[in-house]
């Protein structure tokens, strides 16, 4: 009977140990299932499948759709075109007698000659540009062209100095102005002309 | 030897003194030449191991700078025409997403770090409405997730001078450019041809009709010139290997004038990679031999034959090629680039091959 009271004694306190291990156990899954749970939930978000990053793609093409131009800012684009295919090509004329004297003859002469002709292309497409009245929506944009063709204007004045001194940092100066230039033509051309430039 | 006075003494030194008949000797020799042989085969082993392990290595990702959205398949490849109500697979699919992929290829030479772009995608953010672009993230940031920063990029290979490919010089100081001759020629002769229908750099608002010359805007004839006004462009005229394993082949008039591909030896078990740029627009287009992405500036035959040159430098393994806008990017169905986890916006990453020491960078 001794014997028996003091199992009975033994046996609250054994199942209260066995109870403590299965509760912490169970404490312990729960809080590994919760942690998992809550890191799921939270990388799921920042790394989609590739399959969802697909559809999500093209809601963010839709949200990159040109916005249509009315049909005073077509009047306009389509006015402006010309000057704007004249200006293009002697900006990549100008970029290529740089890259000729550089790479080919180191003549100051010939760049000089291949150069001048196109800073009067460029005061001609300004002056033609000057005299198109834009529609009120497009003020801004017609000012910044004509900004872009008076910094391809300076890089060309700029670029022949080198046959008067010598001096190649011209050169890198004027680069500088063509480049701002060529990224305001292109701002540009996203607005007035969408789909300029297809996929290559 | 042995016709020497000394040399017949020597001989005569050396005659084998042996109770062991002819007939107990021959097995013996026999064994002593195997065991002989098999040391000769560990001792060269052992020889070529080092050298096998000198042999350059190179880790390689594949980087999708962006992607063209909703691109019909007949403007990209002319035999996947869309045919309603077709059910040939080769005709039954009406648009595509095409990436801008970008290759990154990174290795330890001669103690000094060199990491090579091939291509470098673009980054004016003003071409996102133009071309219907998604998932554009900036090259450099898209790099530090592979541990690289943009002053680490050595070299960059542009496969042609296109606005999606060669738009982000200027973006890595440290880098040198490697672009054919014959591609500045190409484009200049475009420029200077007299019927302006030829020379423009576009034809019409609204589309660049596949003018020689439609896929260089002023800016990024700008960045190449920016990057030979600084000392950091090499002309290329025709191969050259610019690395140990990593070699310039031409492929002209394959997309334009002066088209090249890059070969990479990778050292590690994937073997030889070619990057294609726009010759190699679609991975599909070199297994089934079927033209993609045309211009005007191109041949077909060209581009079959730079196919071709893919097959042989991989040792027929087409897998290794390398393409540029194939749609299949980053999935199973192109099982080079199906090892790969979502970047920046969207924009996906493919993890090729690593080279011993580098971790994955996969996420």
């Amino acid at each position: 009977m001794q014997g028996q009271a003091v199992q009975s004694a033994q046996l609250p306190r054994r199942m209260g140990w066995k109870a403590f291990a299965v509760a912490a156990l169970v404490l312990a899954l729960g809080a590994v299932a919760a942690y998992a749970l809550q890191r799921e939930l939270r990388t799921k978000p920042q790394a989609p499948s590739a399959a969802a990053a697909f559809t999500a793609g093209l809601a963010m093409g839709e949200q990159h759709a040109a916005r249509a131009l009315s049909a005073e800012e077509e009047t306009y684009a389509a006015a402006l075109w010309p000057i704007h295919s004249q200006v293009k090509l002697s900006a990549v004329r100008m970029t290529f007698a740089g890259l000729n004297y550089k790479i080919e003859h180191n003549d100051a002469a010939r760049l000089k000659a291949t150069v001048e002709p196109l800073t009067r292309t460029f005061t001609d497409a300004a002056q033609r540009a000057r005299r198109i009245q834009p529609p009120a929506s497009l003020a801004d944009a017609h000012r910044t062209y004509l900004e872009a063709i008076e910094h391809y204007t300076d890089a060309s004045r700029i670029m022949i100095r080198v046959a008067d001194d010598g001096r190649e940092e011209h050169l890198i100066t004027a680069h500088k102005r063509s480049e701002q230039a060529s990224h305001e033509l292109l701002k540009l051309s996203d607005v007035l002309w969408p789909g300029e430039y297809k996929p290559n | 030897m042995g016709t020497t006075a000394k040399g017949h003494k020597r001989d005569a030194e050396r005659k084998p003194v042996s109770f062991i008949t002819r007939d107990m000797e021959e097995p013996r020799m026999r064994m002593w030449r195997v065991v002989k042989g098999a040391a000769l085969s560990v001792a060269a082993l052992g020889c070529m191991a080092p050298l096998a392990s000198q042999a350059q290595q190179y880790s390689v990702w594949l980087v999708e700078n962006s992607r063209f959205m909703n691109v019909p398949y007949g403007a990209f490849m002319p035999d996947r025409a869309f045919v309603p109500g077709s059910t040939s697979k080769f005709n039954n699919i009406n648009t595509v997403d095409l990436p801008v992929n970008v290759g990154v290829i990174k290795g330890m030479v001669n103690g000094k770090l060199e990491v090579v772009l091939a291509d470098c995608g673009w980054k004016q953010q003003d071409y996102l409405k133009m071309t219907g672009s998604a998932h554009w993230a900036p090259l450099p940031d898209q790099l530090k997730l592979l541990g690289i920063s943009a002053d680490q990029v050595t070299k960059i290979v542009a496969g042609h001078g296109h606005w999606d490919h060669a738009g982000s010089l200027s973006d890595f100081p440290n880098a040198k450019l490697y672009i054919q001759k014959k591609e500045l020629e190409g484009i200049e002769w475009a420029l200077n041809y007299p019927h302006p229908r030829i020379s423009a750099t576009n034809v019409s608002p609204g589309g660049c009709a596949r003018t020689p010359g439609c896929g260089y805007p002023p800016k990024t004839l700008d960045e190449i010139y920016g990057k030979v006004l600084s000392g950091n462009a090499v002309i290329v005229d025709g191969e050259m290997e610019i690395l140990p394993g990593i070699k310039i082949h031409p492929a002209h008039n394959a997309h334009t004038a002066g088209s090249q591909l890059l070969e990479v030896r990778t050292g590690g078990s994937v073997g030889t990679l070619v990057f294609g740029s726009d010759v190699y627009s679609s991975w599909q287009g070199i297994r089934d031999w079927m033209m993609a992405n045309p211009q005007s500036s191109a041949d077909t035959a060209q581009q079959f034959l730079a196919y071709e040159k893919c097959y042989k430098l991989t040792n027929n393994n087409m897998g290794n090629c390398i393409a540029a806008h194939e749609p299949a990017s980053y999935t199973k169905d192109y099982p080079i680039t199906s090892n790969s986890w979502v970047g920046i916006n969207g924009s996906r990453m493919a993890e090729i091959t690593l080279a011993p020491g580098e971790s994955s960078k996969k996420k």
